[in-house]
This record gives C-alpha cells, structure tokens and sequence, in this order.
C-alpha cells in the first residue's frame, strides 16, 4: 500500500456526465489487479477520501472513472492537469481470475464500468474468451470505451443495443465478473450465484480500521467491502440487507 | 538538541503525548504505513465480553468537516483479543489500553479482571460514553453515581492503570469528571463523540441505520478543546484531550487547555500518517518557541 502525492494528468469525458481522471501514481500503477481500488484525497476536499476503482493503467499513470455525485466528486472532476491528489492505494481484494475459465461475462451498469478494463486485460491476458455487457439507462449514459472480444450493450429505454437490464443481457459464461447499482449485482446473484461481483458501499478510512463499510453476509455478521471485498462471490452476500442508494450529498 | 517529548499519565510514562484513540486504530495491526516511534501509546477497538456484530449499515455519513458513525462495538469479543492481539502488543515498545464496555458494572469488573496480569495489556479505558449501544454506554457516562460505580467496578478488580473515556452529552463534564476521580481513576479521557443525526432528503429518513451516530473529527474540535479544559480544572489527576485533532496546532490546544496528553482519531482514517504528523508538528513548534521539553509549554488552567 502507498501514500502517493499524485498530480492529475489528464481527463477526457466517456459518457453522459461521466469522466475518466488520470493521475501519476507509479507505484500503485506497477501493483493494482482488477477490482482494487484508491482512496483519493486533496487539499481544500471533503473530510473523507474518497473510493475510486482503478480503471485502466497506462505505464505510471492510473485512471479513475466518476461522475459528479456530489460536493466530493464536482471538486475533482474541476481539477486541471498538475493539480495534486493524495492517493491511497492500492486496496482491498480484486477479483480473482486464477481460477482458468476459459470464457467470461463482465456485466456492468453505469459507472460499474470502473473495474472492468483491467479485468478485461487480466483475463485476456490468461486467454479467456471475454464478452462485456455495458448497462445504461439510455444510450447517453452508456460509457463510450470498451475491451474484450464481444461487446453487448444494454439500455432500459432502448436507445442502444438491447431494450433491457444488462443482466438479462448477458450470455452464460464459465465465469461473470459483475459490477454496479447493488440492485443489479442482486440480480447477478440470483442468476450466478458464483458470479464475483463488487459492491459499492459508504466508505471511511478504506484500510479495515474504521468498520463503517460493513457488508451483510448470509452466514451472519459483517466484514468490509475495503478489506476483505469490495469483490464477492454474489451468494455470500446477504442482498436484502445491503443498502441500494448511497446518497452522498455532505454540505460544507 | 532534540525535544523531550515524553509525558507521565497517571504513574505510567509515555514517549510522547500523542495516543491512537479507541476505533479509529483497531487493534493496531490494521492501520497501514504505520510509524511506530512517533506513538505514545494507542488505545484498542472497544471491547465487550462477547463477540458483537455491531449494526447494520449504513454506518458512516460525513457532515461538514466531521463524521457521524454507529458502528455498535463490533468485535470478537474479550477471549478473542487476548488470544490473537495481546501477544503483538507483547512485543510493542508502546503501551496497548484495551476500550472496555459492558452493560452492567459488574460486566466492566469482569473484563478488567480478565484483562489484569495479560501481558501486552498496559492499562484500562473505561467506556462509558458510546453513543451507539442499546445497553449500557452513554447511560453510566451521563450519570454520576453510575460513572461512580463502573469505575469502581474496574478498580476494585485490576491494579493496572484505568483511564476513563467522558461522554460530552451532560450538562457539567466536572460532575462526572470528579465523581470517577473519586472512583480510582488513574486519568481522564475527554472526550468521547457528540450524538448527532443527519437525514437523507431521498429517503425521508436518517442516513444512519441506527437513527443516530457519534459525531467526530474537526468539526467538534472547540467543543471538545472547552470540556476537556473544563474537565482539567474539575480534577487533580491527567485529562488526555481527544476530539478532531489532525494537526499539530489541534493538539497543542488541547495540551495548553491543560491536557496532559492527547489521542488522535478520525484523522487517522483521512492520513495514515495523522498521528506521526502531530507527534513531529509539535516538537517542531516546542523548538520554535525555545523550549527543550513539553513540560515547558505554558498551561492555561486558572483554579476555580
């Protein structure tokens, strides 16, 4: 893990609304999987950091896809390159793709994108055939980047692609990496309970300290979606106790 | 010439002033990029007899410059953190205090009586002023004769040196500050989080499953500056400061209001490096006045 002073380098609009943020941070870029991510603080933010999946890497720098949620998120997307992030990270436990499938589906909603290029270059690069579904609401929506070998998009109004949920999109695969609205990750669950997915949760310190990322299990109690998540196999988590809107808004 | 940072709390000596506060620091394994030299000492998660699940999420909401947590005491249990921490703590060179919380003060009697003759264990903190327990908690810090009792309880059963955590929700923090010095307390910790609520417009309800949460980091910091000063004047025996400390500067208000220490919380959450920040911020400020030690730095604690 790393305490790195990161200037921005760059950013470039991926959707409706969402944006994608580039920062130096070597170290975290050498050692990051799929599905970890960092916390990121600056001077004049909020009093948390903030959790951000490491979206791609491109040598030193790593990226961060977010859209403006709140207070927290508006403060970075006006950052201009040479502006300076703390940068916490890596953290927690990405997905694990040892495991030798030979296909997989990666099913994301909205900015579940986050996660999925480096998944995506993981699992090409172990020789899995890799098939990524986007979910959006509305073909605005939708992020514009994309990897693996099949792309299938997805929108609840049809304005792209399939007129649907991404999950009912979705083929069969020896193995589905998932990541999104927990509504949608209960419906992974539902129909993959093997399925890894990542769960978004509210988030305080980001290293297993403070306990507020607690996430429900169905064997009972909790553990931290910074710690030992944020990914999960779908059936260990208990759904219906898992909140599914996080309302971020703080005023300062 | 380098500053003499080391403080004496209640028969023990610290290396520095600078404590980890319970919560905010685990069982001290956990905090990543950690910089041992510049601790005092820390102060374990709270613990209670039996393993707790703690309550459900969420459990965290940021308000400005602070946070509202209810996390409800999670944790394995008084068996559990003997048998898997204290033999770290064994080998730390700093002290370990273990939080201790029960529902009754016979309950806080028999966790000190446990914990006394463990080795690693250093001393005692007494928590009577969780916000976010249905038993027990803020109820014995609000009352004297019961924050009387408890530390009673503890003192009876242990001879290691017992601290007691004050809750700031009272109308006199002196009242209960000389009630438990009375007690046998060994030193005060001032002070515990703020009850607070923020609601979710979305949902029309509180953003906190438990209703309620303890509110912590800067934004209670001149709050708890004026009780834990209000404490020192009330008491004989060490108030160590805690509440929204990140800085140097945070810390040294606290030790000129009369603190004798100070523990660093939520900023440990924010910066890994908060408490070595605020261990180093000071001996830098104590060279800039001219001062060789902490001791030197002058107290504002006019006697009533």
């Amino acid at each position: 893990m790393f305490l790195l002073d990161a200037p921005v380098t760059a950013k470039r609009q991926v959707a409706r609304d969402m944006f994608v943020v580039a920062m130096h941070a070597p170290e975290i870029a050498v050692s990051v999987r799929a599905g970890q991510f960092v916390n990121l603080g600056w001077s004049g933010g909020p009093l948390l950091r903030r959790p951000f999946s490491v979206y791609r890497v491109n040598g030193e720098q790593i990226e961060v896809v977010l859209k403006a949620v709140g207070e927290g998120t508006s403060d970075l997307l006006s950052m201009l390159p040479g502006d300076r992030l703390s940068c916490l990270g890596p953290l927690g436990h990405g997905f694990d793709l040892a495991a030798g499938p030979r296909s997989i589906a990666l099913i994301s909603g909205g900015l579940g994108v986050a996660p999925m290029p480096l998944a995506a270059r993981e699992a090409t690069s172990l020789g899995m055939r890799v098939s990524w579904v986007h979910g959006a609401r509305t073909s605005d929506e939708l992020c514009s980047e994309s990897e693996g070998s099949d792309v299938i998009w997805a929108t609840d109004d049809g304005s792209k692609g399939f007129a649907g949920t991404a999950v009912a999109a979705a083929p069969d695969a020896d193995l589905v990496l998932a990541c999104g609205p927990n509504r949608m990750l209960s419906a992974v669950a539902d129909r993959w309970p093997e399925a890894l997915v990542a769960v978004e949760t509210y988030m305080g310190c980001g290293t297993g300290v403070c306990l507020g990322c607690a996430v429900p299990l169905r064997r009972g109690g909790y553990d931290r979606a910074c710690k030992e998540g944020p990914v999960y196999r779908a059936a260990e988590i208990d759904w219906a106790a898992l909140p599914t809107h996080l309302s971020y808004a703080i005023s300062r | 010439m380098s500053t003499q940072l080391s403080v004496e709390i209640g028969g023990l000596k610290l290396r520095g002033p600078v404590l980890a506060a319970s919560g905010t620091f685990g069982y001290g394994t956990e905090v990543p990029l950690l910089e041992r030299r510049a601790l005092g000492g820390m102060v374990s998660k709270g613990i209670f007899l039996r393993p707790r699940t703690g309550t459900a999420p969420p459990r965290i909401a940021e308000t400005p410059s602070g946070m509202l947590n209810a996390i409800g005491l999670q944790g394995p249990g008084v068996e559990a953190l003997i048998r898997d921490y204290t033999p770290r703590w064994a080998e730390w060179d700093f002290p370990v205090f273990v939080n201790i919380n029960g529902e009754s003060a016979h309950e806080y009697g028999e966790l000190a009586a446990r914990l006394d003759g463990v080795p690693g264990v250093s001393g005692i903190e007494i928590n009577i002023s969780c916000p976010n327990v249905e038993q027990g908690g803020l109820y014995f810090g609000n009352d004297p004769r019961a924050a009387a009792a408890v530390t009673e309880a503890v003192r009876k059963r242990t001879r290691l040196p017992v601290w007691v955590k004050l809750t700031p929700m009272v109308s006199d923090i002196g009242v209960i500050a000389r009630a438990v010095e009375a007690a046998g307390a060994d030193a005060l910790c001032a002070i515990n989080t703020f009850v607070g609520m923020s609601i979710d417009l979305n949902a029309y309800k509180p953003r906190l499953s438990f209703r309620t949460g303890g509110l912590s980091g800067p934004a209670i910091r001149p709050l708890a500056v004026h009780l834990a000063h209000q404490a020192a004047r009330a008491v004989s025996i060490p108030v160590i400061g805690v509440g929204g400390i990140t800085r140097a500067e945070d810390a040294l208000e606290f030790l000129v209001a009369g603190c004798s220490a100070v523990q660093v919380g939520t900023a440990t959450f924010v910066n890994p490096r908060a408490i070595a920040e605020v261990n180093d911020g000071i001996a830098e400020f104590l060279r800039a006045k001219n001062f060789t030690s902490l001791a030197e730095l002058p107290r504002y604690l006019p006697r009533d």
